[in-house]
């Protein structure tokens, strides 16, 4: 009797127990939630881990060296004639041995995307970096002393955003040496200005919080407060940055690729449809492999960015 | 009223000062100058400190940095920008014949942007949700991705291609001379960057409408028993309109540094495409001149749009 009616306790116990967990879904439920919920958002990161996979792995997804240039059997080559017995493999179309064909000097398009998904989220990955930690630091810093300092830097901040990013990206090309590292912090400069507004706005708020006045009731200095007690709460508009900025960098870096204004190696998809569009009406598939590459990238990370603002926090809007 | 314009002018004018300054000072204080390339190129193999110097001396960029600085000041009062390294005309005189494409492309581009935005997005505001709402956004989310430029190489590819058909590349024309031939010419760069604005102008206008048309007004407009499309033209469109009007003057820039692109692939002569050529020949007057009227012409339009909202909306007040 008793020991039944001890081990009814013990069953209901283990229920109310297993009740008091909180309810932790699967990180496969999380998925498909997200799928059913944001397909297109699903849809851009599903992209974006592609295009990344294709940038970490390139040496080993690459089919061929992005460099190497192919040579085939000369048709027009009778023996005994001055014709050469080879010719290069130029401005083929898509086939096995080449899936997005060749481009004019006989290189293949297929490893070229490959390697330029390497320069392309590299660029974007660094800029983005370089605007974050600066932008940042000025947004925390110009929220944190409010006043005068607050009123200078946002001007100056101001007359930067008034200018077209073109036309800051197009001196800086003009004034310093091309290399993928000045260009890099060139790009992550235009986008200083959206990131500290953002980050301001947010640091407005929180520097009211409770606790926040609470650390600084006990003392913490402010640089302490910024990092330690501020930083944390900044957290989510800076991953929506990050996740809406890099689509516009990938796109500026090429446009400047086009243009011929970027540095040449490693291969770039900007350049792969200028170059591509010169001979398109022969032979479209370098100018398309480029295109296509530039476009699923930056839709991808649109639609990514676009869901994880949605899901992070609504309220923000980049442009 | 007038005293805020006044003040915003004066402040446009000294930024637009701040940065021809950074920009005289930038190209001069960098490597790569003129003078290499010009003595490189006229005598490869004895591209010598002498004939540099003879270089810099006929382009007066051996006098000391604050005399270039003070020539270029009082000249610029003057309204004369300096003569053009490259082809020794007046920089004023060149900018002259070559700003009338760049705007007559900017206001087509966003002639087209809002033939195309403001019937998709009204409509997509009044069938929330519905099979046609998606279709349309789907639209908008991908001419948000497809770069501008690689719209305007598959306009040119297609025509090519299908109808047989390229633009006329040489001797352009005037619209006043010529507007059949200008428009043959101006036509692709306007729909390649007028859908891309066109886009985000969409899915602004869309959000805007979804708002204004769940106010009381509106459904006071109902309830009257107007038919839809009064109260949705004559009601909720005009107040959406407004907040469009922002998002178009911030898009100026986006305008201003798409056509860089756009002007250079379709051979438009107007200061996108001249600026670029500058650069590559490291033309610094030339390309001083075309910072300076491109700031200036952004921030002044700035103003103007600021100006007429309260015109537009009787409610904003500067002060």
């Amino acid at each position: 009797m008793l020991a039944g009616q001890e081990r009814a306790e013990v069953e209901v116990l283990a229920v109310a127990e297993e009740l008091a967990q909180p309810q932790r879904p699967g990180w496969l439920l999380l998925v498909g939630r997200f799928i059913w919920r944001k397909p297109l958002g699903a849809f851009g990161l599903a992209v974006v881990l592609l295009m990344a996979a294709a940038a970490a792995g390139a040496p080993w997804l690459c089919r061929y060296d992005a460099e190497e240039t192919f040579r085939v059997a000369n048709p027009s080559y009778v023996p005994g004639s001055a014709e050469p017995e080879e010719k290069l493999d130029s401005r083929s179309g898509p086939s096995w041995e080449h899936w997005f064909g060749t481009d004019q000097f006989g290189r293949d398009n297929y490893s070229r995307v490959v390697w330029g998904a390497r320069r392309s989220l590299g660029v974007g990955l660094g800029a983005l970096l370089f605007a974050i930690i600066f932008g940042t630091t000025i947004g925390i810093v110009s929220a944190y002393f409010r006043g005068w300092f607050d009123m200078l830097v946002q001007r100056v901040m101001d007359s930067i955003q008034a200018f077209p990013a073109m036309l800051i990206l197009l001196l800086l090309v003009s004034l310093t040496e091309r290399n993928l590292i000045t260009l890099t912090m060139g790009l992550g400069f235009v986008v200083i200005t959206a990131a500290q507004r953002i980050v301001r706005s947010a640091v407005l708020s929180a520097r009211e919080d409770p606790h926040v006045e609470a650390a600084r009731a006990i003392g913490c200095s402010p640089i302490r407060l910024m990092v330690v007690h501020i930083l944390p709460n900044v957290a989510a508009p800076i991953i929506v940055i990050f996740s809406i900025g890099i689509a516009s960098v990938i796109l500026a870096e090429a446009a400047l690729g086009f243009l011929g204004l970027a540095p040449i190696e490693p291969p770039s998809w900007g350049m792969m449809l200028d170059e591509g569009r010169r001979y398109m009406t022969s032979q479209p598939s370098t100018m398309l492999a480029g295109g296509a590459a530039i476009t699923l990238t930056v839709m991808g990370f649109n639609l990514a960015g676009d869901a994880l603002r949605d899901i992070l926090d609504p309220r923000i809007r980049l442009s | 009223m007038q005293q805020y314009i006044v003040r915003r002018a004066l402040l446009n004018v000294l930024v637009i000062f701040m940065v021809i300054t950074m920009v005289f000072l930038g190209l001069r204080l960098t490597p790569g100058d003129f003078a290499v390339r010009q003595a490189g190129a006229q005598i490869p193999q004895h591209s010598t400190e002498e004939a540099k110097e003879i270089v810099r001396h006929d382009l007066g960029l051996d006098k000391p940095m604050p005399k270039q600085y003070w020539e270029f000041v009082s000249g610029l009062f003057q309204g004369d920008l300096g003569d053009s390294f490259v082809s020794k005309e007046p920089v004023m005189l060149e900018l002259k014949d070559r700003l009338a494409p760049s705007i007559e492309l900017g206001i087509l581009q966003i002639a087209v942007a809002i033939m195309v935005a403001v019937p998709i997005g009204i409509i997509s505001a009044i069938r929330q949700d519905t099979w046609l709402d998606y279709i349309l956004r789907m639209f908008a989310i991908f001419w948000l991705a497809v770069p501008s430029f690689f719209v305007g190489v598959l306009l040119l590819y297609s025509l090519a291609r299908w109808a047989h058909w390229s633009p006329p590349i040489t001797n352009y024309k005037g619209f006043f001379d010529d507007p059949l031939l200008n428009m043959q010419a101006m036509f692709l760069p306007a729909l390649a960057g007028g859908l891309a604005i066109g886009a985000i102008i969409m899915r602004f206008l869309r959000s805007q409408m979804l708002e204004v048309l769940r106010q009381d007004y509106v459904r006071t407009a109902w309830s009257k028993g107007l038919r839809e499309r009064a109260v949705v033209l004559r009601h909720a469109l005009k107040n959406a309109l407004i907040p469009v009007l922002t998002v178009i003057s911030l898009l100026l820039a986006t305008v201003v540094s798409g056509n860089v692109v756009l002007e250079t692939l379709f051979q438009v002569p107007g200061i996108g495409f001249y600026v670029v050529n500058a650069i590559q020949q490291y033309d610094y007057p030339v390309v001083q001149g075309v910072v300076l009227v491109m700031a200036a012409g952004l921030v002044f339009v700035n103003l103007l749009v600021d100006m007429t909202y309260a015109w537009l909306d009787p409610r904003i007040r500067y002060g």
